[in-house]
């Protein structure tokens, strides 16, 4: 408090707001004894100029309240759909190298934890010793670090779930690609294909930044409950969706593929994720036409032949791989 | 006198200092000025109002800082026709209905979201723990592995940044950035 009552005697406006500052910084603090709201109660009263300050900082102060809003998804109101990133060219090859050589760095002082891995058409739960559980995707691999300090979950490849055992003190933290995705006590999906990082949200919130190494200000997206986003190089794009529409991305954990009105090109991709069998859509006429239904992600056979009964399309075998025609 | 002199305070007159700090930089030429000039007109206002509210808060608020500009015009020996542009055109019309009032409430979490985002990192970290996942000053301390000190001192600067983003000097800026973002909310529905 000496440095406060130091600062007081200056009358200057911005001086007079870092002390208001600090004293609401004070009172926001927890052990807040009646000597130091004695003290605070005669520095506000002993000029407006004081309490002025101090009603404006409380007031902004009491506003990010509402952040909490934000980030629980009480309000139908989208988070607004952020971001491009404007930064320039030089910036962002700047950007690469330093990142080249931090991630180098990284590699080298950080290669503990325990990898886990699926094969193409492989679904595996895997429990941590936090109480939280990952089911990790086909063809994808994570590796796990949990430590006294933190949780922290590295995405290499593929799709991963997490249901988050709810820890104020150990911070869960996806990182996949450029992107960081943190969580409070909460259940969510990160989907990588190289750099693009796609988050699914289906309960409680979670914070998606860009790697804090890439500059400029790299920018924040608060998700809530029912949030598709997808995070690469040009930023963080949200979609608001219904929770059961969210629920239908992840209907892969119990190894089903849902297709709402999804174009042939789309659920082809989807198939081939699980399975070694590739769909190739040898006619660009069809890659439009639209599905849907629920399907065995791994019985492309299946698949198939609704396509062929229903769908004027023709199933030729080629090896390994399945080529749709029209008819 | 149902409501006390703070809250009124807070809602009629805080409320429009984005729009009185657009004024001031318009006509005040020393922008290192600007903070002082608020804070006096403040202070006048408040202590006005003490005594009686105006009616027209707004109004009150805007004349009071024309006579303040007035009187550092007149106080200074040598008048630089550059220091203000002619104090009779400082007159603006205020509108009692202000926008600001309109402001939906989903207008006001955008602004509230992207004020959050132009915080520094340590110090935005700091106010998501503390706000959004309702850690106590310690256990943010504890979490990110700083001094309890150290997060007094993020959340001060917060609190200073937060009003200057929400209200001062730098909420036209992201005024700017929310026009940006209706397009690139078009973009999205197409998506």
């Amino acid at each position: 408090m000496l440095q406060l009552n130091r600062i007081m005697i200056k009358s200057n406006a911005t001086e007079i707001d870092e002390v208001a500052a600090a004293w609401l910084a004070r009172r926001d603090s927890a052990d807040w004894s009646e000597t130091q709201r004695a003290e605070f109660d005669r520095w506000l009263q002993s000029s407006t100029a004081h309490r002025v300050a101090y009603l404006r900082l409380e007031a902004a102060w009491q506003r990010a309240d509402r952040l909490v809003v934000l980030g629980a998804g009480h309000v139908s109101a989208p988070y607004p759909g952020r971001l491009s990133i404007r930064r320039s060219y030089a910036q962002a090859l700047a950007a690469g190298v330093l990142l080249a050589l931090l991630g180098a760095g990284w590699l080298v002082w950080r290669p503990m934890g325990t990898s886990y891995a699926t094969a193409v058409g492989g679904l595996q739960a895997v429990p941590l010793t936090d109480g939280s559980n990952i089911t990790l995707n086909s063809n994808s691999q994570i590796r796990v670090e949990v430590t006294a300090q933190e949780r922290q979950i590295e995405l290499r490849r593929g799709e991963a779930f997490f249901e988050v055992a709810r820890d104020p003190t150990r911070p869960f933290v996806v990182m996949a690609g450029n992107s960081r995705v943190i969580a409070v006590g909460t259940k969510f999906a990160v989907r990588r294909e190289g750099d693009d990082v796609q988050v699914i949200v289906t309960e409680g919130r979670v914070r998606v930044e860009r790697d804090s190494r890439l500059p400029p200000r790299a920018p924040v997206a608060l998700l809530a409950a029912g949030s598709i986003a997808r995070s690469g190089d040009t930023g963080v794009l949200v979609q608001e969706k219904s929770l059961a529409e969210a629920e239908t991305y992840l209907s892969w954990r119990s190894g089903f593929l849902i297709f709402r009105d999804t174009t042939l090109r789309d659920a082809a991709a989807e198939f081939n994720r699980y399975n070694t069998r590739k769909l190739i859509i040898g006619d660009p006429l069809i890659a439009g036409l639209r599905v849907g239904g629920n399907f065995r992600s791994t019985n492309v056979d299946a698949f198939v032949r609704l396509l062929e009964t229903g769908m004027s399309v023709r199933a030729r075998r080629e090896g390994d791989d399945i080529i749709l025609q029209g008819s | 006198m149902s409501e006390s002199l703070d809250t009124w305070f807070t809602r009629e007159i805080l409320a429009h200092e984005a729009s009185l700090m657009r004024y001031l930089r318009r006509i005040w030429l020393d922008h290192a000025e600007l903070p002082d000039l608020r804070q006096e007109a403040y202070v006048r206002v408040y202590e006005a109002a003490a005594k009686a509210r105006p009616l027209a808060p707004k109004s009150f608020l805007f004349t009071t800082v024309r006579h303040l500009m007035a009187d550092r015009v007149r106080r200074q020996r040598i008048v630089s026709i550059e220091t203000v542009a002619d104090l009779e055109t400082l007159d603006v019309l205020v509108d009692e209905i202000t926008p600001e009032r309109r402001t939906s409430a989903r207008q006001e979490l955008r602004r509230l979201s992207r004020a959050f985002e132009r915080l520094p990192e340590k110090c935005r970290n700091v106010v998501w723990l503390r706000k959004v996942e309702d850690l106590s000053q310690r256990e943010v301390a504890q979490r990110l592995g700083i001094a309890e000190t150290t997060v007094e001192k993020h959340v001060a600067k917060g609190a200073l940044l937060l009003a200057e983003l929400l209200f001062g000097a730098k909420a036209d800026a992201l005024e700017n950035a929310a026009a940006e973002s209706n397009h690139d909310q078009v973009q999205r529905h197409r998506d």
